[in-house]
């Protein structure tokens, strides 16, 4: 899912800070899930914008809405019909839900409340991982279910590298972070060595082609078998 | 604009069986109260908590069991961290964090109950009016 966090208070006040009539539209899945931009989130922030603009001497009109995927045209339907009376829309989806949102409202100003971070899981209550870059071509079947570009620091197709203590990535030594962050390369050894399959790390992975990537400009995928017409 | 401090207080049945002794004994107080009953401080979140305070409140109280007491185990501990989560959100917005405050009783405990009522009463007479609240009569600036 992907993983998003509220932006500052204060931030979000001083985007919508001129507009009058407010939508604010949720996320009912992937940031529902993190806890920043689902159907309760919005009416927390409703709430707080409320007060926050009341402090400033501001009385606004807030309305609160949340769809299952804002990314999906489909489900904006009702979103695009409630922002018609509104003066702007304050969007608790992630980038790609604000984007899709703001293609369907091209006379309505569409502000994002949130910051999108990453692809992630849900690794407990809480927690969340980053744990998928995205990078389009996908090695998770050599290193056995763990994933070294988002999870090793460095990203490193070959590991681990001579930084790793006591199980632990060089980056907790230099920045403080709670819970530690595991060696993803010495995660993939545990992981193989349990299920008797150390011979995949024999071969030496090659340079990766990061053209599947975010290296080649803005990505798509087209499945002619899914689109609409003859 | 009312100038009566309005107290609303969410109570844990489990703890308070009899909540509506905290608006008898605020409103004997001179204060404007209002007990919404729970059947458990867990089933509080953080937007109602939020938005009693932009619609109503100008100090909201929420009433628990001590943890260890919980019925539903972990009831208790998830209403303080989400008290504490409505609190720093009130910070962020510039409201007094204090406005908003949380109670662990034993079932049915007097003494505290009495403590908290009196509690509750000091911090109203402190903080007043909640500046932020519907119908406090904030002057309307147009942007």
């Amino acid at each position: 899912m992907i993983v998003g966090t509220r932006k500052p208070l204060a931030e979000i006040q001083d985007m919508v800070k001129k507009y009058d009539r407010l939508l604010l539209a949720g996320c009912d899945t992937c940031v529902a899930e993190c806890a920043s931009g689902g159907q309760r989130e919005v009416a927390e922030l409703a709430a707080a914008l409320q007060m926050g603009f009341r402090l400033a001497g501001q009385e606004k009109d807030i309305q609160e809405t949340s769809v299952d995927r804002q990314c999906v045209h489909e489900f904006l339907l009702d979103v695009v019909e409630a922002a018609q009376e509104r003066d702007a829309v304050l969007s608790l989806a992630c980038g790609a839900g604000v984007q899709a949102l703001a293609a369907r409202l091209p006379e309505t100003p569409v502000f994002p409340a949130l910051n999108t971070q990453f692809i992630g899981e849900t690794a407990e209550r809480g927690l969340w991982l980053e744990n998928c870059r995205g990078c389009g071509n996908c090695m998770l079947g050599l290193t056995g279910g763990i994933c070294p570009v988002s999870r090793c620091a460095k990203s490193l197709l070959n590991g681990p590298c001579g930084g790793a203590r006591a199980g632990l990535c060089e980056i907790n030594l230099s920045m403080k972070v709670d819970p530690e962050v595991p060696c993803a390369w010495l995660q993939i050894y545990d992981r193989l060595q349990a299920l008797g399959e150390l011979d995949r790390l024999l071969k030496p992975t090659p340079p990766k082609d990061w053209s599947y990537g975010d290296a080649s400009g803005p990505r798509r995928v087209i499945r002619p078998d899914q689109q609409a017409g003859g | 604009m009312n100038s009566q401090v309005t107290i609303v207080v969410l109570a844990c049945l489990q703890a308070v069986p009899q909540p509506e002794l905290f608006s008898s004994a605020l409103e004997q107080g001179g204060l404007k109260a209002r007990v919404i009953r729970e059947p458990c401080s867990s089933k509080v979140e953080v937007f109602q908590m939020l938005r009693t305070l932009a619609d109503e409140a100008d100090l909201l109280w929420v009433v628990g069991c001590p943890p260890e007491a919980c019925q539903l185990v972990e009831g208790s501990t998830r209403m303080a961290k989400r008290v504490g989560h409505a609190q720093e959100y009130l910070q962020e917005i510039g409201l007094e964090p204090e406005r908003l405050g949380m109670v662990y009783i034993p079932f049915g405990d007097q003494e505290i109950i009495s403590a908290t009522v009196k509690e509750i009463q000091q911090r109203a007479q402190t903080l007043g009016i909640n500046p932020a609240r519907a119908g406090t009569g904030v002057p309307k600036e147009q942007a």
